[in-house]
């Protein structure tokens, strides 16, 4: 009885550490998001600044490519839009997450004390 | 003992309180590595923009060009106010030093938004750690503080000052020295308040509900005693149970000297009795009713009063005519009932109500739909025979002549009573109707008009309706017995 408990006990607990897991990398992948969106808005900013006459280029592996002005304030726009709604999705993701491992928590805590519960009957028959 | 209890109690909760303040102190420094990294980044900025403003000085430099990790050459540099700025995020502009200068500024303002709000929380997060610090010394008792506890112990301190209230036993009278107790209990426990107030609010619902028995058993005691006692002497005893009853009611203020007029008030001048209003009713009109039925209405106006004073009359009321004008005491409401009785074959029978279409009959001003014919008739005959003032040969008026005579006087010495003595005279609407029909008014068109209409048709049917409703009501008695 004991033992059964046990091993309920252990997968339990795997699950609940593979969801914190979950849990913690959509909070590192929100957080890059985070300063990509700080990073984008001081570029778009910084592209306000300059005039057309200007070349602007784009790093494209050890290539820098020209781009249009206008083009790269589009694309910086884009991209902003964007990487709002990755952290919008990131958001409930994580809500959702964390709600699953606060109900796996408790269902946690209640097999423990099962299992408590049957070790002290098993050491009392012992 | 005491010191080792408190030794105790302390070792176990500087487990928490060390633990935030460690907590607290991550805090900080990770606020000041931060503060460092973007203050070292603020002063990179404000050399490039030296730099910047001294680049296009000369169009071209002579430099030691680093090649590799190890080794410089010596080379120019050339296009001094072209500037290839990052952006960010793979982005790239080439731009003149003074606009690169404007794209350090911008970016030198983000960083100094970092750099104040990382300060703002370190600042934060450093009192915080005071503060535990402090806790922590009050707690291990090692600094000035001292955290004051205080044991509770086995309710010595709820002992209360002053008198418990005790519920009184339902069936004992309220006297007034309890009231008294009151008081004292009040300015007493006062003090325990807090601890009292439940108990006490308890007690005296308790009470009052105790009050409330007492006060039906009197009540219905009284109703016995009214038959042989005088009512003042009853709503004395009424009103000394009420006075109480009110201050406890209150429960807070104790006025002992609830006055006697205070809740009844029924005022008089008498010195001996408390004041108490008397209702009297004149037969009259009742009797207009018993005509109907071919009885002598002086039975009628005894039975009234049998009626009210059940226990305290005997069958004296015969022929009594001087009966009605006596005492006819009203103390609860249900009392008004049994005034307005009809008589219908020489026996009281309540009242219906107004609505139905026999209480209609004796009513001036309704219609009746739903009443038979015999009713509008009736009336019709009735208003025929005070209007012409004729001794026609209905029955109605006859009795009805009679009657008036008759019970004229008697009632009319009841007027005589001192003023505000107690009696009220009340004539019931019939009297009324008297002079309504004579003079036609437009409030009972209905009933004038009938009776224009059917002047002619009256005498045949008016023997006719009296024996129907007798006999229907006979038919109803002759059952019954």
């Amino acid at each position: 009885m004991a033992e059964a408990i046990q091993k309920k006990l252990n997968t339990e607990l795997e699950k609940y550490t593979q969801m914190q897991k979950d849990v913690s990398k959509s909070m590192s992948a929100r957080q890059k998001l985070e300063t990509q969106l700080a990073e984008n808005n001081i570029v778009k900013e910084e592209l306000d600044i300059l005039d057309s006459a200007n070349t602007v280029y784009k790093l494209i592996g050890p290539v820098l490519v020209k781009q249009d002005l206008d083009e790269a304030k589009a694309t910086v726009t884009k991209r902003l839009e964007y990487i709002n709604g990755e952290i919008q999705r990131y958001d409930t993701l994580l809500k959702d997450l964390e709600k699953k491992s606060d109900q796996h928590r408790q269902l946690l805590s209640s097999l423990q004390q099962e299992f408590q519960k049957a070790q002290g009957l098993a050491v009392g028959k012992v | 003992m005491i010191k080792n209890e408190k030794s105790e109690i302390n070792m176990e909760d500087p487990g928490g309180v060390t633990r935030l303040r460690e907590e607290h102190e991550k805090v900080v420094k990770d606020c000041e590595r931060r503060i460092q990294h973007w203050e070292k980044v603020s002063g990179d900025y404000d050399a490039l923009k030296e730099r910047l403003k001294t680049l296009p000085d000369r169009l071209s430099y002579d430099i030691m060009v680093p090649f590799g990790p190890m080794a410089f050459m010596p080379g120019k540099l050339v296009h001094s106010n072209e500037v290839t700025v990052l952006l960010g995020d793979n982005w790239f502009a080439k731009c003149s030093a003074k606009q690169a200068e404007k794209i350090v500024d911008h970016r030198m303002k983000y960083v100094k938004n970092e750099l104040c709000g990382l300060s703002k929380t370190m600042t934060n997060f450093e009192t915080r750690v005071g503060m535990v610090k402090d806790w922590e010394n009050m707690v291990t008792e090692k600094g000035d503080y001292v955290d004051i506890r205080e044991v509770i112990g086995k309710n010595d301190a709820t002992v209360t000052k002053g008198k418990r209230r005790v519920a009184h036993r339902p069936n004992s009278k309220p006297k007034l020295e309890t009231v008294l107790d009151l008081e004292e209990e009040n300015e007493g426990s006062g003090e325990d308040a807090q601890q009292n107030g439940s108990t006490k609010s308890f007690m005296t619902q308790e009470e009052l509900w105790a009050r409330l028995d007492e006060l039906e058993k009197i009540e219905e005691l009284q109703n016995e005693q009214d038959s042989e006692d005088t009512s003042s002497s009853s709503s004395e005893d009424r009103n000394d149970t009420d006075s109480p009853t009110a201050s406890n009611g209150l429960f807070v203020k104790s006025h002992i000297n609830a006055p006697p007029s205070g809740e009844m008030k029924e005022d008089d001048e008498e010195d001996h009795s408390l004041p108490t209003i008397y209702f009297s009713h004149t037969v009259e009109p009742k009797k207009v009713r018993i005509n109907t039925s071919k009885n002598t209405t002086l039975k009628f106006s005894e039975r009234k009063e049998l009626k009210e004073h059940s226990k305290r009359k005997k069958k004296n009321g015969h022929q009594n005519g001087h009966a009605h004008h006596e005492v006819h005491k009203i103390q609860t409401p249900a009392d008004i009932y049994r005034l307005f009785v009809d008589v219908r074959n020489g026996e009281p029978v309540p009242k219906k109500s107004i609505l139905k279409s026999r209480s209609r009959e004796n009513s001036v001003c309704s219609d009746t739909s739903e009443g038979s014919a015999a009713d509008m008739d009736e009336r019709r005959m009735m208003g025929r025979s005070f209007s012409h003032d004729e001794s026609t040969p209905s029955d109605n008026s006859d009795s009805l002549t009679e009657e008036d005579s008759t019970k004229g006087m008697p009632s009319h010495p009841a007027g005589k009573f001192e003023a505000f003595s107690g009696t009220v005279v009340e004539k019931d609407s019939m009297p009324l109707a008297v002079p309504f029909l004579t003079i036609s008014p437009p409030a009972l068109p209905t009933i004038m008009e009938r009776k224009l209409e059917e002047v002619a048709v009256p005498d045949v049917e008016a023997p006719q309706q009296p024996v129907k409703r007798v006999s229907k009501f006979k038919a109803a008695r002759m059952q019954q017995k």
